[in-house]
């Protein structure tokens, strides 16, 4: 099966941020092409699991291929070259920097910003007219459009994007949903995301990881229409 | 372009035009002539061009430790190392070997230079990767280390230093001051464009980035180490140019060029003129400098007690460092900076 080949297999990873033992045996399998998303509650270990892809917080076991390459023991900078973009929470752009030096420093070879403009600026029209502006003088959403843009300008073969709607209003929340759908064509998508409304239209596959551990993964269309498992896990309608 | 590149620099053009023609006019207002009277270093214009140029120095250094801790987000406490090399290496190389004149002036650049960057590599790479203020520490230890070596070493002659006696005439600066009034305004201007071009450049993106999340620029797939190595071996580059012209022109090197001063002072002519600036460290260097000759043997009478500035210099600086941290958290430059942006919102 070609088609759901892994793009990225996480496997048992244990990770420990100082003397914590925050994640205890974390799965995750996310076929190429999809939009996956890990949900649970507060401090469940979903942001730690994205940042140790990422080699922030390496982990101390476990296993993370992408595209079958061993991630373990590489850098944060390595990790990314070799196609993986990262947007942190809380809008994680360079305040200080202005909109196209916030994008152009994401190119990874040189013309990557010329040749993904187009797109950028079509899926995020708002940052057009802004490219002059320091990041820090953004509205909330337009500064997490220009995170997400940013991840955008290589060509990065798997976006990990952690909780893009967090303190957005509902429209913005729209806009961002119709881009992440329209980028998830060219690219897969893996998410945090705490909106079960927002995760649920948008993600194909989810994990829910409970107190550091994946508990359940599967189709997000069975998630959907288990409210037993919706209201164990995480507690919401 | 270039009427463009006049009009918006308009101010520094202004400002080098006058420092290039101040020598000759306190010259002229005094009736000192800017090039020594009857071949001997006096006069007014003469004294002030000493004290320009060492304000172009401590600017020059100043601004190479901005390039670290303003613009990088590096704090370090070693960079009286860097400065003090410079002259060292042009003293060993004066006094142990045969060369002299503009061949060893050359030569002593060029190994200056070439010392500086490999020190700024070596300590960078094994200290880089601790953080914040054990990279501070530790680079305090390095410098203090080699200023308690050369003081007691044979080899550089202790706590006497060199005489630097063999200068090229032209470049002596008791012969030809006004000539090396010059080649310090130049080097000044020269680190400025410097900077400034490789602020502006995608590399000073990068190094912005990194000053304001370190994380975050890794996370783009940039090796953030190399970028402040970069940033230090650089610094550490321009550093050691300034320090090479202070010893030249005391014609003199000693351990004094390596103590904790020359880091104490540019950090705090950084913070105060603005960390991360352009201008902010050459204000904070001439104004802290300036204060220093003027006020040094000013007493003021108030009432019917005396002050004597001189006497209470340290505890003056001391005030008036912390009055700037608490009026220009930014600095006199980024605060203006700032309150301008604001008016024009």
């Amino acid at each position: 099966m070609a088609a759901s080949e892994a793009i990225l297999e996480v496997r048992d990873i244990h990770t420990f941020i100082g003397q914590f033992h925050i994640l205890e045996g974390v799965n995750v399998n996310l076929p190429r092409g999809s939009i996956g998303v890990l949900l649970g509650r507060n401090g469940a270990g979903k942001t730690t699991t994205l940042r140790t892809i990422m080699g922030i917080t390496p982990p101390r076991s476990g296993e993370i291929r992408f595209e079958g390459q061993r991630l373990n023991g590489m850098r944060s900078f390595g990790v990314a070259r070799l196609g993986i973009g990262y947007v942190p929470e809380h809008r994680a752009i360079f305040k200080g920097l202005t909109v196209r030096e916030n994008l152009h420093i994401a190119e990874r070879r040189s013309g990557d910003f010329a040749r993904k403009a187009d797109l950028i600026f079509d899926l995020f029209p708002d940052l057009k007219r802004l490219v002059h502006l320091p990041g820090g003088n953004l509205s909330g959403g337009q500064q997490q459009m220009l995170a997400i843009a940013r991840a955008l300008v290589p060509d990065n073969r798997l976006l990990l994007i952690d909780e893009p709607s967090e303190g957005l209003a509902p429209v913005i929340i729209e806009q961002l949903m119709h881009a992440i759908r329209r980028l998830s064509e060219q690219t897969t998508v893996l998410l945090v995301e705490q909106n079960f409304r927002m995760a649920s239209q948008l993600a194909d596959r989810y994990t829910i990881i409970d107190e550091g551990r994946s508990a359940v993964a599967g189709d997000m269309r069975d998630l959907v229409k288990d409210q037993a498992l919706i209201q164990r896990y995480l507690g919401v309608a | 372009m270039l009427r463009r590149t006049l009009a918006s620099n308009w101010f520094y053009v202004v400002l080098m035009i006058a420092l290039i023609i101040l020598p000759h006019a306190i010259g002229w207002v005094s009736g000192d002539s800017p090039f020594g009277v009857r071949g001997r270093p006096v006069g007014q214009s003469i004294y002030w061009q000493g004290i320009l140029i060492e304000v172009f120095v401590l600017a020059v250094l100043a601004m190479s430790y901005n390039l670290v801790f303003g613009f990088t987000g590096v704090i370090s406490f070693g960079h009286a190392l860097f400065f003090g090399i410079g002259g060292y290496i042009l003293g060993v190389v004066l006094e142990y070997t045969d060369l002299t004149g503009e061949v060893g002036l050359l030569i002593g650049i060029g190994l200056t230079l070439i010392i500086s960057a490999v020190l700024g590599l070596v300590i960078g790479m094994v200290t880089l990767r601790l953080r914040g203020v054990y990279f501070a520490m530790f680079t305090l230890a390095v410098a203090e280390m080699f200023y308690i070596f050369f003081s007691r070493l044979a080899l550089t002659r202790a706590e006497d230093g060199f005489a630097l006696t063999e200068l090229p005439v032209w470049i002596d600066p008791t012969r030809s001051r006004l000539t090396f009034y010059y080649i310090a305004l130049a080097l000044l201007a020269a680190t400025f464009l410097f900077i400034r071009r490789l602020i502006f450049s995608p590399t000073g993106a990068v190094l912005l980035a990194v000053r304001e999340n370190e994380e975050r620029a890794r996370t783009i797939g940039f090796d953030t180490l190399r970028f402040k190595l970069l940033a230090i071996t650089l610094a550490g580059m321009i550093a050691s140019l300034a320090g090479l012209v202070q010893v030249i022109l005391n014609k003199k090197v000693g351990p004094e060029v390596l103590n904790v001063s020359n880091t104490i002072d540019p950090l705090l002519m950084t913070i105060i003129g603005g960390a991360g600036t352009f201008t902010g460290p050459v204000i904070g260097a001439a104004g802290l400098h300036l204060g220093d000759r003027l006020l040094r043997d000013l007493v003021i009478e108030v009432g019917g007690a005396s002050i004597d500035i001189g006497a209470n210099w340290a505890l003056i600086l001391g005030i008036v460092f912390i009055l700037v941290v608490l009026v220009f958290p930014y600095g006199i430059v980024g605060t203006f900076r700032r309150w301008r942006t604001k008016q024009a919102k």
